[in-house]
């Protein structure tokens, strides 16, 4: 299931896409976040040092405890993932660890 | 020892040579006003309104298999362009009219995964839509801004010139005009697309073009206070060359990093770099070829009719 968030551009949505990925030290999520209209949509990674989270959480959970967060900062996180796509043909990366806790 | 590329007693005749630069000019921008029309420019999504999509693949595939997983969809004409380097395996699809465009990145990767399967997993990377209203809209403001602008700075080296002539802002103005239709007809023949960032490197272009006529108008000026006993002429060739020094150096050294961003730019700066390497050589050689001769020919003509009305 999808969590939303409102912006000033209108409702987003935001999916997880394909299944949490496991380092040594990081949780790696590909976040997707998509207008309700359909009319764009952005995909960023999300790097998310282990000591941050429960040993369990599923994708949902992260994916809820970023809503709020990514809420907050939306305008920075959407022109940065779309000028790293369109310019450098890669996904943003949102590194949250000690220093940068992020809604963790 | 320091290096001089152009020696201080340079002397080219390039007023001599004003009558085929002009009439050079006059057949090129009349070819780019054809190609503009005939053709057109080739505008993004930003102008011509519709919705691109990047998708990356697992593995290597082919613009006609991605066209055809998509025939599902029932989205009407599309185009794929293949984008970036081949190990990325990334592709940008455009769509001029989206009908049921709700969800349309996460109906697109789904028609692709099932026709595709895991072993070549699609994630579409971004959907940027604009619509076809909104198209119109920014390119009725985009022209609007490269015609304001280009009227405005031709006022003011009119302004700034007045004391001397009013033709020194004739003069910047259709400068300014021939580097617009030399430019656009050069994006034309590219192919390149025509979007917002291809416009502000046209208004860059519209800036540099004007600043470059300044240098060598000033130049006139000076000259032209200094020697009131030289002819015309002869004041132009004298200015042109004494800032002929500067201007290969300036605009060599922002053409060299012109050309590296065209070749290592990337294709999404690739139309803007274009944009501004024609536009700062143009820029260049109409401040000496067409901005200087159509203040010659103004004077002259103006010089022919007092001498006609004293006679008279």
């Amino acid at each position: 299931m999808a969590a939303e968030i409102t912006t000033g551009r209108g409702v987003y949505r935001l999916l997880a896409v394909g299944p949490l990925e496991y380092t040594e030290a990081d949780v790696l999520l590909t976040l997707a976040m998509e207008r309700a209209d359909g009319i764009e949509r952005m995909l960023a990674k999300c790097r998310i040092t282990r000591s941050l989270l429960q040993r369990l959480d599923p994708t949902e959970v992260i994916v809820e405890q970023l809503k709020g967060w990514i809420g907050g900062e939306f305008e920075t996180i959407r022109e940065a993932s779309l000028k790293s796509i369109r310019s450098e043909r890669r996904l943003h990366e949102i590194v949250f660890d000690q220093a940068n806790r992020g809604p963790f | 020892m320091s290096l001089q590329l152009i020696p201080p007693d340079v002397n080219v005749d390039f007023v001599g040579k004003r009558y085929f630069f002009v009439a050079l000019s006059t057949l090129i921008n009349i070819a780019a006003i054809v190609l503009l029309v005939t053709v057109g420019l080739n505008y993004g999504v930003d102008f011509a309104g519709g919705s691109v999509v990047q998708i990356r693949f697992a593995k290597p595939t082919s613009g006609d298999e991605i066209r055809k997983a998509l025939s599902a969809l029932q989205l009407g004409e599309i185009t794929v362009q293949d984008f970036g380097a081949k190990n990325q395996n990334q592709f940008l699809v455009r769509f001029e009219k989206v009908r049921n465009i709700g969800s349309l990145g996460t109906r697109i990767e789904g028609a692709l995964n099932e026709v595709y399967g895991s072993s070549n997993q699609a994630h579409v990377l971004r959907v940027e839509t604009v619509g076809a209203k909104v198209g119109h809209d920014l390119r009725v403001d985009g022209f609007l801004a490269v015609a304001v602008a280009t009227v405005f700075m031709g006022l003011y080296i009119a302004w700034q010139f007045a004391r001397v002539s009013w033709s020194f802002g004739a003069g910047a103005v259709i400068a300014l005009i021939h580097d617009v239709l030399l430019v656009s007809g050069a994006l034309v023949l590219s192919r390149f697309e025509f979007d917002l960032t291809t416009l502000a490197a046209l208004l860059t272009v519209i800036g540099y073009s004007v600043h470059d006529t300044i240098i060598v108008s000033d130049r006139i000026r000076e000259d032209a206070a200094k020697r009131r006993r030289e002819s015309l002429e002869s004041i132009m060739n004298r200015a042109i060359n004494e800032t002929l020094s500067r201007t290969i150096l300036t605009s060599g050294t922002a053409l060299t990093v012109l050309a590296a961003l065209l070749a290592l730019g990337g294709p999404i700066l690739r139309p803007a770099a274009f944009t501004l390497f024609i536009g700062i050589i143009t820029g260049t050689y109409s401040s000496i070829y067409i901005a200087a001769p159509v203040v010659l020919f103004w004077e002259r003509g103006h010089r022919i009719k007092g001498a006609a009305a004293r006679a008279a």
